[in-house]
C-alpha cells in the first residue's frame, strides 16, 4: 500500500507551519517579545528621538524642504550645546517631559555671553567674523550687536539668501533648545 | 482577603477615582478643553454663506471677555491691535470673507493657573492651514485668562518672538 502525503497529519504539519511564521513557536513569548518592542519603540520616538519633517526653506541647502530628520532630546543632558550644531527649538516653555510637536530648526552661531552681528552677511562674533562652510548663498544682512545673556544662543538658519524680514533667527533660551539634530 | 477580592478592590478604587477626575475637571484641564473649542472656532472651510461665516465669527468671540485686548506683531508683517470682543468678530468675519478656509490647531499648550484659581496664563504653537497655500503658519501665541461668570473668557492674546 502506498501512502499519500496528504492527510490529516499533513494539514497539522501546515497549520503548525501557519502558527509559528504569525505568532512564533511559543505565542506567550512572542506576546511579551511584542509587548517590549512596542514599549521601547514608544518611549524612543516619544522622548528621546523625535522624528521632524522639515517644513520651509530657512535650512537650506543643509536640510531641503520636506526632509525627514530626527531630534536627539539625549544630547544635552549632560554636555552643553556647541556652535555649529543644528538644534530642535520648542515654541512653548516647557512643561514636564513632554516633547514638542512643532519646533524651529536652526543652526547654533553664538554662545551665552558673546557679542553677534551681522555685517555684509557675515556673522560676527565678538567682533570676529564666524567661518561657516555651511553657508552657501549670497547674503547681505546687517543687524546692531546683541549680547548674550549666560543662558542665551544665538541660532540662525543656513538659507542666508533669503530676505531677513522673512527669516526666524535671534536669541534662544537653553531650555527651549529641544534637541540635536540627528542625520 | 484572596487575591481575586484585592485586585477587584484595586480596579473599582481605580475606577472611582478616574470617574472622580472626569466628573471633577481641574481647572488647567477645563481651560485645555476651552482651547480646543477656541481652535474648532478659529478653523473654518470653504464655501460658507454669510450667516454661516457671521455665526463662527459670533462663536469665536464668545471666547472673548468684553474687555479682551489682542496684539499682533509678527516680523516682516504689519502690526494689529484688537480692543473688544467687538473689534474680534468684526476682525474674524473680516478674515472668513478674504480667505477660502483655515484649520487651526493648538498642538502644543502649557498652562499655568494662578493661585487664586480664577486667572491663568496659556502659551501655544498655533499652527494655521490657509486653504491654497502650501506653507503653514507657525506662531507662538501668549493667552491670559479669567474666569467670568464661572467661564474661563480670554482677556488679553498676544503674539510671543520666541527668538528674540
Amino acid at each position: 500500500m502506498i501512502e499519500t502525503k496528504s492527510g490529516p497529519g499533513q494539514e497539522r504539519r501546515s497549520g503548525n507551519w501557519l502558527q509559528i511564521v504569525a505568532i512564533g513557536r511559543n505565542p506567550k513569548t512572542t506576546l511579551i517579545r511584542a509587548a517590549v518592542l512596542a514599549v521601547v519603540f514608544v518611549v524612543v520616538f516619544k522622548w528621546m528621538l523625535l522624528p521632524v519633517r522639515v517644513q520651509g526653506i530657512s535650512m537650506t541647502p543643509t536640510y531641503a524642504d520636506h526632509s525627514f530628520h530626527f531630534v536627539n532630546r539625549l544630547t544635552y543632558l549632560w554636555s552643553p550645546p556647541k556652535r555649529g550644531d543644528v538644534v530642535g527649538i520648542r515654541l512653548t516653555p516647557p512643561q514636564g517631559l513632554s516633547a514638542p510637536h512643532i519646533m524651529y530648526f536652526k543652526r547654533i552661531v553664538g554662545l551665552p555671553g558673546e557679542s553677534i552681528s551681522f555685517a555684509s552677511g557675515r556673522v560676527l562674533v565678538d567682533g570676529q567674523p564666524l567661518d561657516e562652510p555651511y553657508e552657501k548663498g549670497p547674503c547681505d544682512w546687517n543687524t546692531d550687536a546683541v549680547t548674550l545673556g549666560a543662558d542665551e544662543y544665538f541660532v540662525v538658519g543656513d538659507n542666508r539668501s533669503m530676505a531677513k524680514e522673512e527669516h526666524v533667527f535671534g536669541r534662544a533660551e537653553r531650555n527651549r533648545i529641544v534637541g540635536k539634530a540627528l542625520l | 482577603m484572596k487575591w481575586p477580592r484585592v485586585i477587584l478592590l484595586a480596579v473599582v478604587v481605580a475606577l472611582g477615582a478616574w470617574a472622580w477626575v472626569a466628573l471633577h475637571p481641574g481647572p488647567e484641564r477645563l481651560i485645555r478643553r476651552r482651547l480646543d473649542k477656541i481652535a474648532q472656532a478659529a478653523s473654518f472651510g470653504p464655501n460658507q454663506g454669510y450667516l454661516a461665516k457671521l455665526s463662527g465669527a459670533q462663536s469665536l468671540a464668545d471666547f472673548c471677555a468684553t474687555n479682551i485686548d489682542v496684539n499682533i506683531d509678527i516680523p516682516g508683517r504689519q502690526e494689529h491691535r484688537l480692543a473688544g470682543r467687538e473689534d474680534v468678530q468684526q476682525a474674524a468675519l473680516a478674515l472668513r470673507a478674504s480667505v477660502a478656509g483655515v484649520t487651526v490647531t493648538f498642538p502644543d499648550a502649557t498652562v499655568v493657573v494662578n493661585a487664586d484659581k480664577e486667572s491663568a496664563v496659556a502659551d501655544l504653537t498655533v499652527e494655521g492651514h490657509v486653504a491654497g497655500e502650501h506653507d503653514m503658519i507657525v506662531q507662538e501665541v501668549k493667552l491670559t485668562l479669567q474666569k467670568i461668570d464661572g467661564q474661563w473668557l480670554i482677556v488679553k492674546a498676544e503674539t510671543v518672538r520666541t527668538l528674540k
